[in-house]
């Protein structure tokens, strides 16, 4: 048998060194042998019966009486009879309420105790219903009584040490439970009597060759480290495999980890951010995007309008107008427009941020030529919410500005993208529609987990969207569904885990 | 997105051979088509573009696909033009004090096809497509298909008095006025909210007065009962845009004709001028030719193309177009069904799917650009390390919740919170103008979890705010909370004074008074250079019991806008 002594505690390396097989192994031997208390004795029992090195040989029960404080103070002051006795012979005839005053007993104490002795013809009644004493000494099972209360003053004492007499008067004193009211306490015990096994042996002789005594150092303590005791004594290796406790650390959200990465990562591929408000006008949420105002997408059930704050004060020129000619009959744009009448009051309606190509539309009028922006941000939908449609999540997307970007640099960004940020093995990229770019393109990967899916959509910002808004080189916009890899990532399955209030679960959540 | 079904028999029949699925994943790119299923001789297609309504039928997705593999145009020689009008043969619709609000109806005969099982469901498909997607659930365009063989021409389309006017319904046994259907027939339901608040009610009948139909709600069920077998059908659409009408009919006269009709043409007689005269001859061709340059097709795809190149690219488009080499102009005609083209981007577009996408090589953008975050995630950052050195764990939370959640829980009156005028449900009714009813949210579903509890989140709120253009304001904002069996005023204090230390932040308190979601005496506001910048105290045991909460708990939210505001 391959024994590791190190995953002995002392207990058990002292308790082994000292037994042989067939010694009977008691917590008594242990508690005067070694110095154990009984909590450490059933400790190393437990241990050691668990391992298979002890085994029990037998176990008795064992019946102790323990004296009580009403018990001790009998015996100091007597019992109720016996000082009911000696008050009638010293002062004569009494009541019995007369009685419990005097001698401070309860009334169903002394009714009880004068029972007994009138029923022993010790004492009785006179005509004038007063107790008096009638006999000339107490019966013997009140001197048997006195003489097992003063056995207790020693301690807790067994049933065997009792003749049948005083074992039988016992009986009447003692109480398992609540006690207090009587002169003792039942205290049963069980005798377990263990012994070495073969196994036992065999880890008392490897504990020898390991030479270790169990007394050696355990934690080490400041006051150790002080005094210098350790010079003399041997540190205890310790199983290095043993359970450890659960700690609860302060720690990163992983979902706002990856959304932290991903950010990163397009500050690497030197993208600057850029961020807004979550309440956005029709204008800036669709118009400056060239969906017409009577495009399906944006009926009243698609996004969530205000009921209070319902419109934006104004909408800033000159992109109002710009944008309203271009809605109209294209502007300067060069297109010939959707032919409708723009609304200037749909387009103050104010709703929850529904995309987050707003903030690109945002960006347009302040943008760098050439330069490169991102966002991540929460966006809100008019949605039925369930595992795969959250009512508000995150939207990743950009625009990438310059004289020479084209629909390949379009490409080779979409590339970039699926190759650093979503692990693609292959791309694959499809015509696609948006009412903002033309052309549009879908990308599609390859990814080594999640198989063939569509990564985001993208295309060449219309000239009707970037335009009005004071842009005349061509404008790069993409947009990248990145919750399904950040779901990967956690290893969830249920968008609405993302955003859970359930702090174990948080908690316990790692990433990739 | 518009979804479409088909019976594989006919899709393949449009296609001329069947496909494999992958062969078909192959193909439906060039429709802008994805597969969405393919089981029991059942094909399902998903249509991504939105303004493409020529593709949201089997006929229409194999019309794509044919033109492109053998780049050859289908031809539809049934169609007028401003120039040049084909023989109605005395087929006449005409309209007479048209309802306000929907002033146009057009329409076409077909014949010599008899109407098989399949075709039905298509035609009752693409219909629905139409009138739903593209015509706003029949808000700008509403179709109906009749039996031609029992009208006689001309037809009628006016602004018929509701309660005088009445025929029987389609699906109903009985004779109704047009306002009894408005309100008993279940489409008048849906579809009477768009006319019932008219003075008159769009209403379509034959010369002899038999009713065709109460457009956009119901047809009549004895003109308008369309069964397998007819093999002459009239064709009407009605809504208040003339031009979305024409591309509808023109939409539904070459899938007819792909189907195997022969397209009869009617003469329109309008009440008033339109803007193509007042007569039309339906289907009517009324697109403008596109251009672009060549220069614009190599600015844009990063490939320099000749004008073979972009003229068979186009043509596998069903484009038909022809290039002006001394200019470098591409003159394109718009094929009858499509509508799409606004700008010479368009077309371009076109060119690269009629190339072919994977022809183009991906490429990296050259220019030098710096990359970098915003100050608020700069700072947003610091805060976080901070926080989770100190024990908390971050959490993140959605941005919308119920008045039950921010206002009844948190005993504040709402005033000033952004409400949701028509919320999904009442759980997402009120915009969160504070982290702190976020965090007691976990504390409430989070008993179990072994305490301390320390959470926090940086996110955003908002709330009303009038000074702002918007009458609303975001704001950047920290909030924390920590509960256990002993928390109070004190750890709070030090939880901020640490913060705010290594955000080197001076500071200030004042007591914070009369604020209900706190126990009074045992809050504070922060101050620095005169500004709050946040509060922080015990959560009052009102709020915890309302939130069902059982340990003792102090909150925590800063401004993280004003702190940033502070360091500039």
């Amino acid at each position: 048998m391959d024994i590791d002594v190190k995953n002995l505690h002392p207990l058990e390396v002292r308790l082994l060194r000292h037994v042989n097989l067939g010694d009977a192994i008691t917590a008594d031997s242990l508690k005067a042998d070694l110095d154990y208390k009984v909590g450490q004795c059933n400790q190393a029992f437990s241990w050691l019966v668990a391992k298979g090195f002890l085994e029990e040989v037998s176990r008795k029960n064992r019946v102790f009486y323990e004296l009580t404080e009403l018990g001790r103070e009998q015996q100091q002051n007597g019992t109720p009879a016996l000082r009911i006795f000696t008050y009638l012979q010293s002062n004569g005839a009494a009541t019995l309420p007369e009685l419990a005053t005097a001698l401070g007993l309860e009334k169903k104490d002394v009714g009880s105790a004068f029972g007994a002795l009138s029923k022993a013809a010790v004492t009785g009644m006179n005509e004038e219903h007063k107790a008096i004493a009638i006999g000339e000494s107490l019966p013997e099972s009140e001197d048997l009584v006195i003489q097992v209360l003063k056995k207790g003053l020693e301690g807790p004492f067994e049933d065997t040490v009792l003749n049948d007499d005083e074992k039988n008067a016992i009986k009447k004193m003692a109480k398992k439970r609540g006690a207090s009211n009587a002169p003792f306490k039942i205290v049963e015990k069980e005798d377990v009597v263990f012994g070495l096994t073969k196994e036992g042996v065999e880890a008392k002789k490897a504990i020898f060759e390991a030479n270790i005594t169990g007394e050696e150092l355990g934690n080490v303590t400041a006051e150790m480290l002080n005094s210098g005791s350790w010079k003399t004594g041997i540190f205890r290796p310790y199983g290095v495999d043993a359970p450890t406790s659960r700690l609860i650390p302060g720690r990163h959200n992983p979902y706002g980890n990856y959304l932290q990465w991903v950010k990163d990562k397009l500050t690497a591929l030197g993208f600057e951010e850029f961020d807004g408000p979550l309440v956005e006008n029709e204008f800036w949420n669709g118009d400056a995007l060239f969906m017409p105002q009577f495009h399906s997408a944006r009926d009243i059930h698609d996004v969530y309008r205000l009921k209070n704050a319902s419109h934006s004060k104004e909408i800033e020129e000159p992109w109002l107008s710009n944008v309203a000619d271009v809605h109209e009959n294209g502007g300067n744009s060069g297109s010939r427009g959707w032919g409708y009448k723009f609304d200037h009051e749909f387009t103050r309606r104010q709703v929850m941020r529904s995309q987050g190509t707003v903030l690109s539309a945002h960006q347009l009028t302040k943008a760098k030529n050439p330069g490169k922006y991102f966002g991540v941000e929460r966006c809100f939908r008019y949605d039925q919410v369930d595992a795969t449609h959250g009512a508000d999540f995150y939207q990743t997307e950009g625009i990438v500005i310059g004289d020479d970007v084209n629909l390949q640099t379009l490409l080779g960004l979409l590339k970039l993208f699926a190759e650093e940020i979503a692990g693609a093995e292959e791309v694959r990229y499809v015509p696609g529609y948006f009412p903002f770019t033309e052309p549009s393109i879908e990308v599609h990967i390859k990814h080594p987990v999640l198989g063939w899916f569509e990564l985001g959509g993208s295309g060449i910002l219309r000239p009707e969207v970037t335009k009005p808004l004071g842009i005349d080189a061509p404008v790069l916009a993409w947009g990248l569904g990145i919750d399904r890899m950040a779901l990967m990532h956690l290893g969830l399955n249920d968008l609405r885990e993302l955003f859970t209030p359930n702090i174990e679960s948080v908690r316990t959540r790692r990433g990739n | 997105m518009p979804k479409i079904e088909t019976k594989e028999k006919s899709f393949f029949n449009y296609l001329g051979r069947s496909y494999t699925d992958d062969e078909l994943e192959a193909i439906f790119p060039v429709a802008k088509a994805e597969l969405d299923g393919h089981s029991d001789g059942i094909i399902k297609i998903e249509l991504n573009d939105t303004n493409r309504p020529d593709l949201w039928s089997a006929l229409g997705v194999a019309r794509a696909i044919n033109n492109y593999n053998e780049a050859e145009i289908t031809e539809y020689d049934f169609f007028s033009s401003a120039e040049s009008t084909v023989d109605n043969e005395g087929r006449e619709l005409q309209i007479h004090e048209a309802p306000e609000n929907r002033a146009y109806s057009i329409g076409f005969a077909v014949k010599g096809h008899v109407v098989s099982d399949d075709d039905l469901l298509s035609l009752i498909q693409s219909q629905e497509k139409l009138c739903f997607n593209y015509g706003r659930k029949r808000k700008t365009i509403a179709m109906g298909i009749y039996r031609s063989s029992l009208i006689e021409f001309p037809i009628h389309y006016q602004g018929a008095d509701p309660d005088k006017t009445s025929f029987i319904p389609l699906g109903m046994d009985e004779v109704m006025s047009l306002r009894e259907m408005t309100k008993k027939h279940p489409k008048g339901i849906e579809y009477g909210p768009i006319v019932e608040n008219d003075a008159t009610f769009p209403y379509l009948y034959d010369d002899r007065g038999n009713a065709l139909s109460f457009p956009p709600v119901i047809n009549s069920a004895d003109l308008g009962a369309v069964k397998v077998g007819d093999d002459a059908l009239f064709v009407e659409m009605s809504g208040p845009i003339l031009k979305n009408l024409l591309l509808a009919a023109s939409i539904m006269s070459c899938d007819m004709a792909d189907m195997g009709f022969t397209i009869c043409p009617v003469k329109v007689v309008f009440d008033t001028e339109t803007e193509y005269g007042n007569e039309l001859t339906i289907p009517y061709y009324f697109q403008d030719p596109i251009s672009c340059t060549l220069e614009q097709v190599e600015k844009t795809t990063g490939v320099k193309m000749d004008s073979t190149t972009v003229v068979l690219a186009l043509k596998k488009m069903g484009i038909y177009s022809f290039c002006d080499e001394k200019e470098g102009i591409v003159y394109a005609t718009v094929p009858e069904y499509r509508d799409d083209f606004l700008h010479a981007v368009d077309l371009v577009e076109d060119v690269i799917i009629g190339y072919g996408l994977n022809n183009f090589q991906p490429e990296m953008p050259q220019a030098f650009t710096m990359g970098r975050l915003t100050a608020a995630e700069e700072l947003g950052r610091k805060v976080k390390d901070i926080l989770v050195g100190l024990g908390f764990q971050e959490m993140m939370y959605n941005y919308l919740g119920s008045r039950k959640e921010y206002i009844d829980n948190m005993c504040v009156d709402g005033s000033d919170y952004i409400q949701i005028a028509n919320p999904m449900s009442e759980n997402f009714e009120f915009v969160r103008p504070s982290v702190i009813p976020s965090l007691l949210e976990s504390e409430s579903v989070s008993a179990h979890s072994p305490y301390p509890h320390k959470i926090f989140e940086v996110g955003k709120i908002a709330y009303l705010f009038e000074k702002d253009n918007s009458g609303t304001i975001t704001k950047n904002s920290l909030g924390f909370l920590a509960a256990d069996t002993l928390m109070g005023y004190n750890e709070v204090a030090s939880l901020v004074n640490t913060l705010l230390y290594f955000l080197r932040v001076e500071y200030k308190l004042v007591a914070l008074e009369g604020d209900p979601r706190f126990i009074d005496g045992r809050g504070a506001k922060m101050f620095a250079s005169d500004k709050q910048i946040g509060l922080f105290g015990e959560i009052n045991p009102v709020v915890l019991e309302n939130w069902g909460c059982g340990m003792p708990t102090i909150a925590c939210e800063i401004d993280l806008d004003e702190i940033l505001a502070l360091n500039n």
